[in-house]
């Protein structure tokens, strides 16, 4: 029989919340707040797009210092999601791991690195150190003193969703008692560049689900969930924010860069994720949709949710939270995560904001630029990314 | 209670050959495999070694084990173990932005700079379309891969996967982790081994390689002596079950000893040749062991692998069936 996982601690770390308050967080996404603005870590001026949701760097406390970003922002959301389950020195350290999704994890170190090179190479060798991506996993294991495992899924922009999975899975399963999974990435260059050259670049604001939409701004940041045993949970008094019931993964398994049209692996992984949970598709309250704010996914995400949900996608609401923060790779799973437990929590959905043009091609309720209030007892959250990757997770809100 | 694993079959590519005559094969074993999965008239197209590599040894693997390919269900997953692989695609794109700015941005080049891309790869070229996850844990990338599957397995979330490590190990990537003060061995090449696993008990009975009887990994002061304890477990074996010890890294022989022997396991121990080879090389040592046991004894084989940053694995493996 397997353990009932749920979630008693969240940690975010974004644009909206750089010193990682999650109230804070989550009055600014309800409110319809945005963080785009002009990129300040590194020179756009040559690139046809300038925006994006960056976390500043003096708050952060990484500016000018030898710290990667990403570091600081795990560090923080991991510290808060902790504080938050008062989960702290209760565990048996082997018992307890980390899980870290992540695309970039130092990348914006191996770019300090490259273009010191010919210059001062040999100062720039402690930005190394930092750069493997499973280098995050391995600090918040040293941090932390969990030695359960310290693990590292790198699924493009599935990673935190696949996190959260992968770690429910050792708890589901009797192998953990604690676990903390998430995702981590920081904005740099190297994937401003890429997306820029794919044109998938929105010049001015994401727009998810409307018609008039342009493409995606890059986004970054960190969340964390800690994870328990239901019984573990109850014993020591923790309080529960939800119970993850089910996650599935799914491969396309059609093109490198391109969703399948029809949305076929999210689909998959939607539908078994319900089924791991023993969830009913009418049950679900709420989707937190992968809603990137470009064209293809968008309009795949609409079909995947018709399949998935059949008539019930007509009823169910479904938001995006890119417009509010961009796309922030491989903690956007994690921190849409925190959203749909947050949404559970207080009965309130934060709205899709952008959604100026109603597209015939997402025809669904994308609770438009308000947030609405309503019980959500059961949801869905979604992710894809590059290579066909798909993610979802089925999230139920504790016993009343 | 045990859960093994069925290991039904092994692919193996190696630009160094495996001893196996291999050298200089590689291109022929690409091109039989590329004449197969491509399909509809479309061609694979791969643009790096480590591509290449992955899909011969998966390739491989689902052929020996009757697979036909490409698949075009969610029967088989993939759990791939990538990391430094991909880190000269990354070093060499971000080189020709420094020097060119935007215009130096390959649009061909940018996703291959993310690991999940070489399991990308290979789920479209055998249309595989269950699930799956790229793990990255340097030197125990293709160990953490072979967990989850297991895992997957064992849960029943899965009836097979496909999992094992790759990399592409280039003079950069050396440089750095010598210049860092990290173990310093290695050539340049391309690498990549995969298992096809099944649940022990599922349907499909036929031959198998091997088992891996259990896993574990751990990270800490005591990562070795805790990820051996743990395996053992996992695998219900007492210490003295252990018949040899194959270590897949560079660790330091004392800790390993230390840690070994702290549990009760006294069985020879030697490196496994393919400790080089970081995300593939728990795997490559895997598919040494259970290669041994076809010529000899079938009695539980512990591989230990470790990482600078992450800690330490072991699995208990065995050759042929039950």
């Amino acid at each position: 029989m397997a353990e009932t996982v749920v979630v008693t601690g969240l940690g975010v770390v974004s644009p909206l919340n750089p010193e990682g308050d999650l109230e804070r967080f989550w009055a600014s996404l309800c409110a319809g707040d945005t963080a785009l603005c002009e990129v300040h870590s590194f020179d756009t001026s040559r690139y046809p797009c300038h925006v994006a949701a960056e976390i500043d760097r003096d708050r952060l406390g990484v500016s000018g210092a030898a710290e990667a970003p990403a570091w600081r922002m795990a560090e923080l959301a991991c510290d808060q999601a902790l504080t938050h389950a008062a989960a702290r020195c209760t565990f048996e350290p082997r018992r307890a791991g980390i899980v870290v999704g992540t695309v970039l994890g130092g990348t914006t170190m191996g770019e300090r690195y490259i273009r010191a090179e010919n210059r001062e190479r040999g100062r720039e060798v402690a930005a190394l150190t930092q750069y493997p991506l499973r280098a995050v996993a391995a600090l918040l294991a040293r941090k932390t003193g969990y030695s359960g495992c310290a693990l590292t899924v790198s699924t493009a922009c599935a990673s935190g969703t696949d996190a959260i999975g992968l770690a429910s899975r050792r708890i589901a399963s009797g192998r953990a008692d604690l676990m903390i999974a998430g995702g981590v990435d920081a904005v740099c260059e190297l994937s401003f560049s890429g997306f820029a050259a794919l044109k998938a670049l929105t010049t001015d604001k994401v727009r998810p689900f409307s018609r008039n939409r342009t493409g995606l701004a890059l986004g970054e940041g960190a969340a964390f969930l800690i994870l328990e045993a239901a019984q573990a949970a109850a014993r020591r008094g923790a309080s529960v924010l939800g119970e993850i019931a089910g996650y599935a993964s799914r491969a396309d398994a059609v093109h490198l860069t391109a969703p399948h049209r029809e949305g076929r692996g999210l689909a998959a992984a939607a539908a078994a994720a319900l089924r791991d949970g023993g969830c009913r598709p009418d049950a679900i309250d709420y989707v937190s949709a992968h809603g990137t704010g470009t064209p293809y996914n968008d309009a795949m995400e609409t079909l995947a949710l018709k399949t998935v949900l059949g008539n019930h996608a007509h009823r169910v609401a479904i938001s995006s939270i890119k417009g509010a923060l961009g796309h922030a790779f491989g903690a956007a799973g994690a921190i849409e995560a925190a959203t749909c437990l947050l949404a559970m929590r207080d009965g309130i959905i934060p709205p899709t904001i952008n959604l100026e043009e109603s597209d015939p091609a997402c025809d669904l309720d994308f609770v438009p630029n308000r947030a609405r209030r309503t019980t959500v007892r059961a949801a869905l959250s979604l992710s894809a990314g590059f290579g066909g990757q798909n993610a979802a997770l089925a999230i139920r809100a504790p016993a009343p | 209670m045990s859960h093994p694993v069925r290991l039904v079959s092994i692919g193996i590519a190696r630009t160094d050959g495996d001893g196996a005559g291999e050298t200089g094969g590689l291109a022929g074993r690409l091109s039989g495999a590329l004449s197969v999965v491509s399909r509809d008239g479309a061609q694979v197209r791969l643009a790096h070694g480590i591509e290449e590599a992955t899909l011969i040894a998966a390739y491989d693997a689902l052929r020996l084990a009757g697979v036909r390919t490409p698949l075009g269900t969610e029967e088989i997953g993939v759990a791939l173990g990538v990391e430094e692989g991909i880190d000269g695609i990354k070093a060499q794109y971000y080189r020709e932005i420094v020097k060119d700015g935007p215009l130096g941005a390959s649009p061909i080049v940018f996703p291959l700079t993310t690991p999940n891309t070489v399991a990308a790869r290979i789920s479209i070229a055998l249309d595989l379309r269950g699930e799956i996850v790229t793990m990255c844990g340097g030197t125990l990338s293709g160990a953490h891969a072979l967990g989850r599957a297991m895992e997957a397995l064992r849960e029943g979330r899965s009836s097979a996967m496909l999992a094992g490590g790759a990399t592409s190990v280039e003079r950069e990537f050396l440089d750095a982790v010598s210049l860092v003060g990290g173990f310093e061995g290695g050539a340049p090449g391309c690498a990549a081994c995969l298992f096809l696993l099944r649940a022990q008990g599922s349907a499909d009975a036929g031959s198998v390689a091997g088992q891996i009887l259990g896993y574990s990994e751990a990270v800490g002061a005591h990562d070795v002596r805790d990820a051996v304890e743990a395996c053992l477990q996992d695998a219900a074996l007492a210490p003295s079950q252990v018949r040899s010890v194959l270590v897949a890294s560079a660790l330091d022989p004392r800790v390993l000893v230390e840690s070994v022997c702290g549990v009760g396991v006294d069985a020879p121990m030697r490196r496994s040749p393919s400790a080089w080879w970081y995300s593939a090389s728990f795997p490559l040592a895997v598919a040494e062991a259970i290669g041994q046991a076809a010529d000899g004894p079938r009695e539980p084989t512990l591989v230990v692998g470790s990482d600078c940053l992450v800690g330490a694995a072991a699995a208990v493996v065995r050759g042929g069936g039950c």
